[in-house]
């Protein structure tokens, strides 16, 4: 389940606000959460694979690497080609953030292609035995572009299937201004306020990213340290 | 000629595999439908026709035919039968053919479907359930042997692809079944061009009149097929050259004329009642009466021989087998004609053994003792794949042994 902004904000601003240390405007917050999300969304991938080096378990819920598959789960996706193809090159989705696999509908049970370099396909394609088949297509990635062997002749986006993970929606915390000129949160059902997408397990990671970087932002420079190492105690005992 | 290999579970019904008829299927569309699809058949469909637009006829070996039905109880036959040049098959994976848009070929609302496939498609597809096709295995190792937590963690597709199909061809030679086989008539010419997939015999044999096989052997020695043919200067022994450098060449090799002239009673020994040559005869020894010398028991057969002339690219043969009917028996290497190859279940495990091993001795990562390990555990599972597709029964080998105790003239 997604993070309320304006729990977040509301939370941060006590704590910023507690002593009378300084304030974060809602342009300063949304770049923030913005960054912070980011910042943990990448972390996902680091962590999963130190946990997919460790020994694994199989007991419910005590799965690290599990747990941090669930995190980015809801940024996995599939999607066809983004283009109308007329060769055998087909661009990526848009809104591609990290590639994972594609597979090939032309071939029977849509198989998975082969990624390949330039150097390794100039290579495969001089043997007899290593050409690739309807069923066991390969194909060579860049340009955001999968040019797939062998060439089907006919084509069509539904071709490829990219299995991707995308880039996370960016936070806003939208306002308007009342009666007594304060800010009013404009709440995520008018459509404008997002969210964060990352899931409220995050919720405790988020509020002290944002008081790090709100300490630089307020300069106040007790903030930053405080949260750093909060964060530094809670990401080694995630590793332990 | 393409055998197939069925589906597991297998979802072909009795009339699809045993009479290799696919419905009728109705059109409950509402309107004329053009496509429909056969997903339930091992045989991939194949039309004579790969465009309805234009019309031209890409093959002769196509292996079905659809009818269009008014009723589903109206006997399928060459009346109601569409034409081959209206169908085409448009997606291989699921069987789907689509119909030329026209009265007679595409198949109206409440109107049925049927399709018949071909004898020759029917019998390739019968049998079907034994096999299985590489890239089953393919996929089957990659799931199995490969990825996090497995033998192989991180190893590329294309390599498994070039190991299996090598397994493959290696398995081709000495542990499948050899069912490759020509019949051919020898011509006056004597010989008869090498298979277009043929990797070696097995056995050549000519039929009698009960067709029995008689085994032809090779010439080992007795003759030769000559690779070059150079002209050579009669007095200097030198290769004469064209006016371009290289060697003439004859036309013709002299011992091949020669050996096709010989008579191989000759060579045989055979027992000519109006010539004694060779044999003992009443002036001799009565106790050697009757008898031969000089013969020599490898070449002293009737059946006949052949040779390979590498520089013709035929099978030759002795000139007593002209006009004789021959069966050429030959293996292939399996990927002859398709790289899908179909691969008999007998062997599944030695095939993901043979895998596993190939890439193992090939990898860095993996230590000596597993090496060793799987290159044992491979050859043990070839050793037993062979073992299966001998085919030894309890009781065709109690069959053999009842000669056992019969006397064998020598």
């Amino acid at each position: 389940m997604a993070i309320n902004v304006n729990t977040v904000y509301t939370t941060v601003l006590s704590i910023l606000n507690k002593e009378q240390r300084g304030y974060l405007t809602p342009f300063e917050f949304n770049q923030v959460a913005t960054q912070v999300q980011l910042d943990i969304f990448e972390k996902f991938f680091q962590d999963y694979n130190q946990y997919i080096r460790m020994p694994q378990t199989d007991v419910e819920f005590a799965s690290r690497m599990d747990h941090t598959m669930e995190e980015f789960q809801i940024f996995e996706k599939s999607a066809n080609a983004s283009n109308a193809p007329t060769t055998n090159e087909y661009t990526q989705p848009t809104d591609l953030h990290r590639f994972g696999s594609a597979s090939w509908t032309v071939g029977t049970n849509s198989p998975p292609i082969e990624i390949i370099s330039n150097k390794v396909y100039n290579q495969i394609k001089l043997s007899d035995l290593t050409q690739p088949s309807k069923n066991l297509p390969v194909a060579k990635y860049n340009q955001n572009k999968l040019t797939v062997f062998p060439d089907p002749g006919v084509y069509a986006n539904t071709d490829v299937v990219f299995n991707y993970i995308r880039k996370p929606i960016d936070p806003v915390w939208n306002y308007t201004v009342g009666a007594v000129g304060q800010y009013v949160f404009d709440p995520v059902s008018n459509g404008v306020s997002k969210d964060f997408e990352i899931s409220d397990s995050q919720q405790t990671e988020v509020i002290l990213e944002i008081l790090k970087y709100s300490g630089v932002i307020v300069r106040d420079a007790e903030i930053t340290q405080a949260a750093s190492t909060l964060i530094a105690k809670e990401e080694n005992n995630s590793k332990q | 000629m393409t055998k197939t290999a069925a589906n597991i579970p297998i979802t072909e019904s009795d009339a699809q595999y045993y009479a290799g008829q696919y419905g009728p299927l109705k059109n409950s569309s509402g309107g004329n439908q053009t496509k429909w699809s056969f997903p339930d058949l091992n045989t991939v469909l194949i039309s004579n026709y790969d465009s309805l637009a234009f019309g031209v006829q890409v093959r002769d070996t196509g292996n079905f035919t659809a009818h269009l039905l008014a009723t589903s109880t109206t006997i399928p036959s060459l009346s109601n039968q569409i034409p081959s040049q209206n169908i085409i098959v448009t997606n291989t994976a699921n069987n789907t053919i689509e119909l030329k848009n026209i009265n007679g070929s595409v198949i109206p609302n409440n109107q049925f479907i049927f399709l018949q496939l071909t004898d020759i498609a029917r019998g390739d597809n019968w049998g079907s359930y034994s096999y299985l096709t590489l890239n089953d295995i393919i996929n089957n190792f990659i799931v199995a042997y490969t990825g996090q937590d497995q033998i192989l963690t991180r190893v590329k597709r294309t390599a498994v692809l070039f190991h299996a199909r090598r397994a493959v061809q290696e398995l081709s030679y000495d542990t499948l079944k050899s069912f490759k086989s020509q019949e051919l008539t020898v011509p006056t010419g004597l010989s008869v061009p090498i298979p277009k997939d043929y990797v070696n015999y097995t056995r050549v044999a000519y039929a009698d009149n009960n067709g029995v096989l008689h085994t032809i052997y090779p010439l080992n020695g007795l003759s030769g097929n000559p690779y070059e043919l150079p002209i050579i200067d009669g007095k200097t022994g030198i290769p004469s050259q064209s006016s371009y450098g290289t060697n003439l060449e004859a036309a013709q090799s002299i011992i091949e004329d020669r050996w096709a002239d010989a008579n191989s009673n000759n060579i045989t020994g055979d027992y000519d009642a109006y010539s004694t040559t060779g044999v003992f005869d009443y002036a001799w020894w009565k106790q050697a009466y009757g008898q031969r010398y000089g013969l020599d028991a490898e070449v002293s057969q009737t059946n006949g021989w052949f040779s390979i002339n590498e520089r013709t690219g035929t099978f030759s043969f002795s000139s007593g087998l002209v006009n004789r009917v021959i069966q050429l028996s030959y293996i292939s290497d399996g990927l002859s004609y398709t790289l899908n190859s179909i691969i008999p279940k007998m062997i599944e495990e030695a095939m993901y053994a043979q895998i596993l091993n190939r890439i193992c001795l090939t990898r860095m990562d993996v230590d000596g003792g597993s090496k060793a390990f799987f290159k044992r555990d491979s050859y043990a599972k070839t050793r037993n794949a062979k073992i299966r597709l001998s085919n030894l029964k309890l009781d065709e080998i109690v069959q053999v042994f009842r000669g056992q105790s019969k006397w064998i003239k020598s």
